[in-house]
This record gives structure tokens, sequence and C-alpha cells, in this order.
């Protein structure tokens, strides 16, 4: 699997020149499998560049297909989609798994971003591309382009965000952005089991922990959690992403240093440490 | 008065560094009277910074009050309200105020912005005191000292352009819109644009010679008109349905007139810094060769222009 960051900005995206070296987009990830399919974790405004790389490959002429995974709905994680350009085109087709009940919970929750008070696209049903729904099941192992798939919940402030582990010939990516541990706890058990071992996992970074202290209700980690979780689940690459929208170039660069720190104090120093960028590659 | 540009980006926030000069967020414009509360013209993700700015002061003690005029409720002019730091700190007054709909109250249409699937906070749990004030298009009212008036626009589902005159001078607000000659767009969804030369009904081509009448009139000698120039002539010839106009257009509407100051606005996403230089370039020229006799300006973020009295 090859890992590509197009959004890796939290809450809302941060553009200005203080922004240009990790990038303002919120969140968004594509990964290519081994055969070449696509997949799309998140759609924050970072899906829109994304699209944008699409249109000369199949998808601009309405021959493409990709499978998009959704973490929860807040706005940066789908305000991408009625900008991603490949959507609009016929004969593209789109899978899109989230953290819903059923499948029509999950097209209503997209739905409602199309209404005609917020949207020129008026319904779903404008988009030229084929759109299927997949409501996930919590903890259910699936399939898709011969790549396994597991997602859980995390407590996320007042919803929940679902964490997602992909594998492939024995290598796996877990995708765990917008975690809210409760105070003093690390994931859940279950949680523990979805990170054990992964070989590359992206963890909600959005806060250092003197910030992270009087907004605790929010529902994200730190980078401190951040690391407990990786050192906890003995993963094997932890990089660092969902930044809050204030956190300038240089402060990033100030919370790796220290996470590299808090890692290394908690016995994670074989763990490698990435600080997520807009246009960064990683092969898993 | 001064006005203060905070986001000039149309359709959605473009952060990178091709966007550093002119800016990545979207529409949000600060109207300030010399003496007053801020008057803000939409909520794109502009008014995240404006909101850091406004708790500096009387917001951020819980006695600030700020005015907000929202030309329509398309994302990328209400994205950033849920940012927008004086909705949560109490004692602060935010009152909201934009075209009256046939379906929905106004308030129902915020409420839905914060639904808990899509935002952790909502509307009914913000600690200002927010009030909700729908407009219909020709009305006029008063803010403290400034006048406000209002017409519509050429835009899918309709937006309302806004004159604030206070202080001796004048602002116009005109985003979005298409130009007034080749579709008119109300509520109803148009899929493809109309076929080059075809005519319009006589009734729609009525009301859009109305429209541009009406917005001709708001925009009667003031100081300085925004205007929404997404497209170029090329990008407007193939989505003239999408709502958004092209220098010439704005043009044509400051000449008639008779403005100050036209301000290029609500730049296309794709628009790299050079290239929306270039469109400037061009748009004065054109102005020139004319001797229209104003001045043209593009909007970026940072900007600020002081209009008449002066302290």
């Amino acid at each position: 699997m090859r890992i590509h960051f197009w959004g890796v900005r939290g809450s809302i995206p941060a553009p200005g020149p203080e922004t240009n070296r990790y990038g303002g987009n919120t969140s968004c990830v594509s990964i290519t499998t081994k055969a070449d399919a696509l997949f799309i974790v998140d759609m924050g405004t970072g899906v829109v560049p994304l699209g944008g790389s699409l249109l000369p490959q199949g998808f601009g002429k309405g021959q493409g297909s990709a499978t998009i995974f959704l973490s929860h709905a807040h706005w940066d994680h789908i305000q991408g989609f009625p900008f991603f350009a490949p959507i609009f085109i016929p004969g593209n087709t789109f899978h899109v798994y989230g953290n819903a009940r059923s499948s029509s919970m999950l097209e209503g929750i997209l739905e409602g971003q199309m209404n005609p008070h917020f949207s020129p696209i008026y319904t779903l049903k404008n988009l030229g591309a084929n759109i299927e729904f997949h409501g996930v099941t919590v903890g259910e192992t699936f399939a898709v382009d011969g790549v396994t798939v597991c997602a859980r919940a995390n407590p996320h402030g007042s919803t929940t965000s679902l964490a997602y582990r992909f594998e492939e010939d024995g290598r796996s990516f877990v995708y765990a952005s917008d975690a809210g541990y409760p105070e003093g706890d690390g994931p859940s058990p279950e949680m523990l089991e979805l990170y054990r071992g992964a070989d590359v996992m992206l963890h909600d970074c959005t806060y250092a922990p003197e910030d992270q202290e009087t907004r605790r209700n929010r529902g994200f980690s730190s980078f401190t959690e951040a690391a407990a979780a990786a050192v906890a689940a003995g993963v094997g690459k932890l990089v660092m992403s969902h930044y809050d929208q204030d956190y300038a170039d240089d402060f990033v660069d100030e919370c790796k240093v220290r996470c590299r720190a808090e890692l290394d104090r908690l016995g994670g120093a074989d763990i490698e440490l990435v600080a997520a960028a807009e246009g960064l590659e990683l092969d898993v | 008065m001064k006005v203060r540009f905070w986001g000039v980006r149309g359709s959605i926030p473009v952060p990178g560094p091709q966007t550093n000069r002119y800016g990545g967020n979207t529409s949000c414009v600060e109207v300030l009277p010399r003496r007053g509360d801020p008057i803000i013209i939409d909520a794109g993700t502009g008014i995240r910074r404006l909101g850091q700015d406004l708790m500096k002061n009387a917001c951020g003690e819980g006695k600030g009050t700020a005015h907000l005029l929202i030309s329509h409720t398309h994302w990328d002019h209400i994205q950033g309200l849920p940012f927008f730091h004086p909705l949560y700190k109490a004692g602060n007054d935010i009152k909201m105020y934009a075209r009256q709909r046939d379906d929905t109250h106004l308030k129902a249409v915020f409420a839905s912005q914060t639904e808990h699937l899509y935002f952790p906070v909502p509307l009914a749990a913000l600690k200002a005191q927010v009030e909700f004030r729908e407009l219909v298009e020709g009305q006029r009212f008063d803010i403290g000292g400034a006048r406000i008036s209002c017409t519509r626009l050429n835009h899918p589902w309709i937006a309302m352009a806004y004159r604030v005159d206070v202080d001796g001078a004048s602002v116009v607000y005109a985003s979005d819109t298409a130009p007034f000659t080749d579709i008119l767009l109300e509520h109803e969804f148009i899929a493809k644009p109309p076929e080059p030369g075809a005519p319009l009904r006589p009734e729609d081509k009525a009301k859009l010679d109305d429209m541009r009448a009406g917005l001709i009139e708001l925009s009667r000698s003031a100081d300085l008109l925004i205007y929404d120039t997404q497209f170029t002539a090329d990008e407007y010839r193939v989505r003239p349905h999408w709502g958004h106009s092209t220098p010439d257009d704005a043009l044509s509407i400051a000449r008639a007139a008779k403005v100050g100051t036209l301000c290029l606005y609500h730049h296309a996403p794709a628009r790299a810094d050079d290239a929306q230089d270039v469109i400037l370039a061009d748009c004065r020229r054109v102005v020139a060769e004319a001797s229209d006799g104003f001045d043209v300006i593009a909007a970026y973020e940072g900007l600020e222009v002081e209009l008449g009295e002066q302290p």
C-alpha cells in the first residue's frame, strides 16, 4: 500500500504562509493498493487536489472507481466532497463506507450537505457518478479490492469517529483520526487490538498537551496521547496528523520534537515518527 | 469607515503557497464604522481570524456586538461561522441578517449547519445571544448610524447584495451573481447551460432587467463596489448557470452606477496569485483605455480601504 497525504489539518482549513509546509487543507488520505485500486480516507478539502490529480487518469473519462472510507461526518471530514471533480463525471463509481448504522443513514448525512440552502448541487442525485453507500458494522472484517478492512469507533466529543485498519499481504495501515479518549485512559482494549502492531498508524495529534488540558471536551488527542497509544499498540511508525488550525508550521515542528521525546520516554525508541504533510507519500 | 477583507475566495478555501498573496479563505468582509459596532458581510472561513481580532476587544469581555449580513447560505459564505469565537462568549450580542426564505426560517437553516452529525456545538448551545432577522429585497434599515439597503442577485437559491452608508461614505457588496443576460437563476436546479443564443422567456428577461436595474440603483455613486468576478470569459461560457460573473460584467455595473472604485472579489479557487495579477492588470487596462474614471482593485486578505470622513 502507498499512502498519500492530501489534507492534514483539523477542524477548518487554515490557508496562509504560516501553513505552507505542512499544509492547510482538512483531512484526506489516499491509499493505492498493490493492484492499483484507490481508497480515499476522509474527504476534507484535501480531496479537492486529489480529485484534480485523478482527472488525467480514467476518472477524467468516466472510467474510474474508488472506495471512500469516512471516519465521521464532521465538516472537516466531508467538506471537500462537493468539490471532488470525479464525482461529477458520469461513469465513475464510488463506494462510500461510513459511520452509520445503515447505508440510507449514511446517504442521508451526505445528502444534507447538498441541501439547496447550502449547495448549488441541491441533491446527491445531481452528481454524475454512481455512488453506493455502505454502513460499516463496527468490529466486522470485510474485504475490498483484496485489502482486509476493519473499523472500530473511538469516542469523539458528543459523537464517535471510526478508526480503520487496512491490511494487505500482512502489511497494515491504521487510520485513527479524531480520537478523544477519556481523560487518563488510552484507547479501549478493542481499539488497542485494532491498532496492534500496525506497520504505519496515522493518529490524531490535534493538540499539544498544554492546549488539550483546556479543550478535552472537544474530543481530540494530544501528541502525548498519540505517543502512548503507539507504544501500547507496538506500532512500527506513528504518523502525526489533524493539527489544530492555529498551529503554524514552526509549532508543528516543535510538536514533532516533543512527540519524539515522549515516544522515547515511554519506551518507544524504535517507533519511527513522521509528521504528516500535504504531498508526503509513505510505502507500507 | 474602514473596510477590511478577511476572506476573498469563492467556492472553497484553498490553502497553499499559490494563494499566499491574495489569500485562500472564503468570503468575509468587515465594515467598521468610525463609531459603532462592526458590520460583517458573510461568514466564510475568513471570519475565524476576524473573530480572533474581535476577541481582543469588547467581544473578549462578553460585551461585544456584531452584525452579520449574509449574502446567502452557500457553504463558502457561512462555513466559518462555527469558528467565530465571539459566539462562544456569554454576554456578546450577535445579530444575523439574511434574505427571508419561502420554506424555512433563517434560524432553522443555521441550526442545521451545526446538527450534531456535522459539528459538535449546536446553535442552541452557543453562549452569546444570537438573533436572526429576515430581510426582503428592497428593505432599508439602520444599524447604529449606518443605513443598510439590499437588493437581490442572480444566483441559484438567490443571493442578496448589500449597501452600507455611514460616515459620509458607501460600500456595496455584490456577491454572488451571474450577469443579467443569459439565464435567470432562482430556485430551480439547472443542470445544463442554455444553448448559446437561445432566447430568454420574456418574463425571465423582465426579471433580469429589473434585477440589473436594482443593482445599479443600489450601487449608484458608491465609493467602493465589491463584485463577484470568479470567472474569466472562457469559464463563464461553459458555466453560465453557476451564478458567477466576469470582470467585464462588474465593469458594466460599475460604469452604469458611476462608482468610485471597483473591487474584484470572490476569486476562483483554482486562481493562483499570478493569474489573479493578470486579471487585475487586464481590467485596469480596459478602464484606462475607456477613460472610465474609476479605479479597479483586487481584494486580498488583509486589504484595508478607508472611505469617507477620517477620524
